[in-house]
């Protein structure tokens, strides 16, 4: 069953090749290639995720790698709405090096059989989790997006036409996307939370017990929240939404590796 | 191969020789009739615009057709022999054709990669084709051109830049916008840049149109001129708050917008991104403006720049293109060299012979035993009917030994009427 994985990471590692090259050509014929390639990378690395769900009788996201594992396909996931959605052709190659590391990472620390810590046998890890990771994959789409944007408005306001202005999209593109996967994002997160209360509760007998997990996760949530609030209110466009944006997903890298470390999420 | 071309350019020669050079679009038949029939030439083509006049021709030998051609031009032209030879390049076989290829594909053109060459090659061939001066071989080459052209249209994007310096407003704005359409514009002043800059703006599908100038008079011409509307000069401030593009283009030597008003236009349109394009000399719009928050600021001399890193990408993109090129012309060349007939020869003799030897062992068989001498005759009989049916097909097939194109055709058909090889190559 380990070489459907391998046959993914393969297909994602030669669309990461040809969506650089694609990028630095400006040729669309290889960015449509590579996004063949990560498609069918894709359904060969859910083909692994299930049958591993069905091996093993569970969420197979029950260990590190597991867990990095999965991060990868929800990022492949949402990379494939927001290029269908928005046709950014530098889109590819922002994400996929994370996609491809996340994989290599994945496989190295790979462990066949662990046993299942028994407080994540329940029916909210299928739920809980995969809103988690759909709304970290989101974010890290909010960032991506947000950085395009920032080194396209420094190309057109230093009046630099040069390499990154050919190939980056226009801010407006960016822009849509941001605001996209930040609302995206935003709902999947308090879906997390809010599944991730009804899950303690069950647990460990409280909604809300200030683990650091639970503590980064809703100040994460609190930061997106204002910059949507500022979104909605139309007094923070482009620039500075950019910038939070990024502090929004450095709060969010935080959450999701906090639990590496202390804390009741340390199962992770 | 026996190909010739001789012509000028826009680098090897100055406008007004190359205006003496050119030849009417209505007398450009009668030229290419007269042309066909100089001595050594075998079909003709002219192509003549502003930028360059060429002559293309199958010849009998390249240097009495170069000769032909040359004396045709002077005779036509009334430019003086030694200038002319000065001025003229001169190309023949394969040269000739990766010059032919060049051109199509805007390698060769004044402003590198601009799209409408092909469509004027086109259009010279068509006319010496209804004049009737081209025939297979031309046809094969130009064919071959245009497939050139399209592959370098194809996989260069040698022509997406703009080069020009008011389509380069369109390019800022699609940077910053995306999609144009469903944009306003606001143009104050009626100057020449401005007004080539909305027009290129205009042609993307922008929603609407403003025109504001000091003279309501020239202001509503202006408007009617692009289907928009004329708006008071005094309200510029009101109506470039409700425009995504702001082209500034007047003879004033004081700030229309400067930074406070700018600062006022962000906040009435709650700060959603602003283009100021200002094609004025003296500026029309304080330069600083570009550093607020989503307003975006660019003079004529920015619109300047953006031109030159688009020929630069161009530049980079020809490197590219020539390579092609340089395919199509050693394929079109290997696809010349490679009709070797001699073994389509001795397989048409062979299948005839096949064919006749069939019918007279049926015969046999049916017929019954016959006696040696008579045997003989008839297998001798057959082998010369044989002969004499592949005799004519062998002989018209030789002729167009000097036509290679013509001759690709005449072994196409016999390979497909007798069933030979499919592929002539194997």
């Amino acid at each position: 069953m380990g070489w459907i994985l391998q046959g993914a990471l393969a297909l994602y590692a030669v669309g990461l090749l040809l969506s650089l090259v694609g990028f630095y050509r400006k040729r669309q014929l290889f960015i449509t290639i590579a996004l063949a390639l990560v498609g069918c990378g894709f359904i060969a690395h859910t083909v692994f995720l299930t049958l591993l769900g069905f091996q093993r009788r569970h969420f197979p996201i029950t260990s590190l790698p597991d867990s990095l594992c999965f991060l990868a396909w929800s990022l492949t996931l949402t990379f494939i709405a927001a290029y269908f959605r928005y046709k950014i052709n530098a889109l590819g190659a922002f994400v996929l090096p994370l996609v491809s590391a996340l994989m290599v990472l994945s496989g190295t620390v790979w462990e066949e059989n662990h046993a299942i810590p028994p407080l994540l046998q329940s029916r909210w890890i299928y739920f809980h989790t995969s809103v988690a990771f759909l709304a970290y994959a989101a974010f890290f789409l909010t960032f991506v997006s947000g950085v395009l944007y920032l080194i396209q408005e420094n190309e057109l306001k230093s009046k630099n036409f040069r390499f990154l202005y050919f190939r980056l999209p226009s801010l407006q593109v960016c822009d849509e996307l941001l605001r996209f996967s930040l609302f995206a994002g935003f709902i999947l997160m308090s879906l997390t939370i809010v599944t991730g209360a009804f899950w303690a509760q069950q647990a460990w007998g409280r909604f809300w017990s200030w683990d650091p997990k639970e503590t980064a996760s809703l100040m994460t949530w609190g930061i997106y929240l204002v910059l949507i609030h500022y979104r909605l209110s139309a007094r923070w466009r482009g620039r500075r939404a950019a910038y939070i944006s990024i502090v929004g997903f450095v709060s969010a890298v935080l959450t999701f590796s906090i639990s590496l470390f202390k804390g009741l999420h340390t199962y992770l | 191969m026996n190909l010739a071309l001789i012509g000028l350019n826009h680098k090897t020669a100055e406008l007004d020789t190359r205006e003496r050079a050119s030849f009417h679009p209505e007398k450009l038949p009668e030229a290419l009739r007269e042309l066909v029939e100089r001595p050594g030439i075998q079909e003709t083509m002219i192509f003549s615009t502003c930028n360059r006049v060429e002559l293309l021709s199958r010849v009998k030998n390249s240097a009495q057709g170069l000769e032909s051609m040359e004396a045709f031009l002077r005779e036509k032209s009334c430019i003086d022999g030694e200038q002319l030879r000065e001025k003229l390049y001169r190309y023949s076989e394969q040269q000739a054709v990766r010059h032919v290829f060049r051109v199509a594909s805007s390698l060769d053109s004044m402003i590198l990669g601009e799209p409408q060459i092909l469509g004027q090659v086109k259009s010279f061939y068509n006319v010496a084709v209804q004049a009737g001066t081209i025939g297979t071989y031309l046809n094969g080459l130009l064919q071959a051109a245009f497939h050139a052209a399209k592959r370098v249209r194809r996989e260069t994007s040698i022509g997406e830049y703009s080069v020009s310096v008011s389509s380069a407003a369109v390019e800022l704005a699609r940077k910053i916008f995306g999609d144009l359409r469903g944009m306003s514009i606001l143009i104050v002043g009626a100057g020449k840049m401005g007004k080539l800059a909305a027009t290129h703006l205009r042609a993307t599908g922008v929603r609407s149109v403003r025109v504001a100038n000091r003279s309501p008079q020239a202001a509503r011409e202006l408007a009617a001129h692009f289907h928009g509307e004329a708006v008071p000069f005094e309200e510029l401030t009101k109506w470039a708050a409700r425009s995504e593009i702001v082209i500034t283009s007047t003879g004033s030597y004081e700030l229309l917008v400067d930074y406070a008003r700018a600062q006022q236009i962000m906040q009435e349109r709650k700060n959603t991104p602003i283009v100021f394009i200002d094609i004025s000399v003296p500026r029309n719009v304080d330069p600083n403006v570009g550093t607020i928050d989503n307003v975006f600021y660019y003079d004529v001399d920015d619109l300047g720049a953006v031109v030159e890193a688009n020929l630069q990408e161009r530049r980079k993109e020809a490197a590219l293109a020539e390579k092609i090129v340089e395919q199509e012309v050693d394929s079109f060349c290997a696809r010349l060299h490679s009709l070797d007939m001699a073994p389509v020869v001795v397989e048409l003799q062979t299948r005839i012979q096949e064919i006749c030897q069939v019918e007279l062992d049926r015969f046999f068989k049916k017929a019954g035993p016959r006696d040696p001498q008579e045997r003989r005759e008839l297998e001798v009989m057959i082998s010369r009917i044989a002969g004499k049916i592949a005799h004519p097909l062998i002989t018209q097939l030789r002729s167009t030994d000097h036509d290679p194109l013509q001759q690709a055709a005449y072994l196409d058909t016999l390979k497909r009427i007798f069933k030979l090889q499919k592929d002539s190559e194997s």
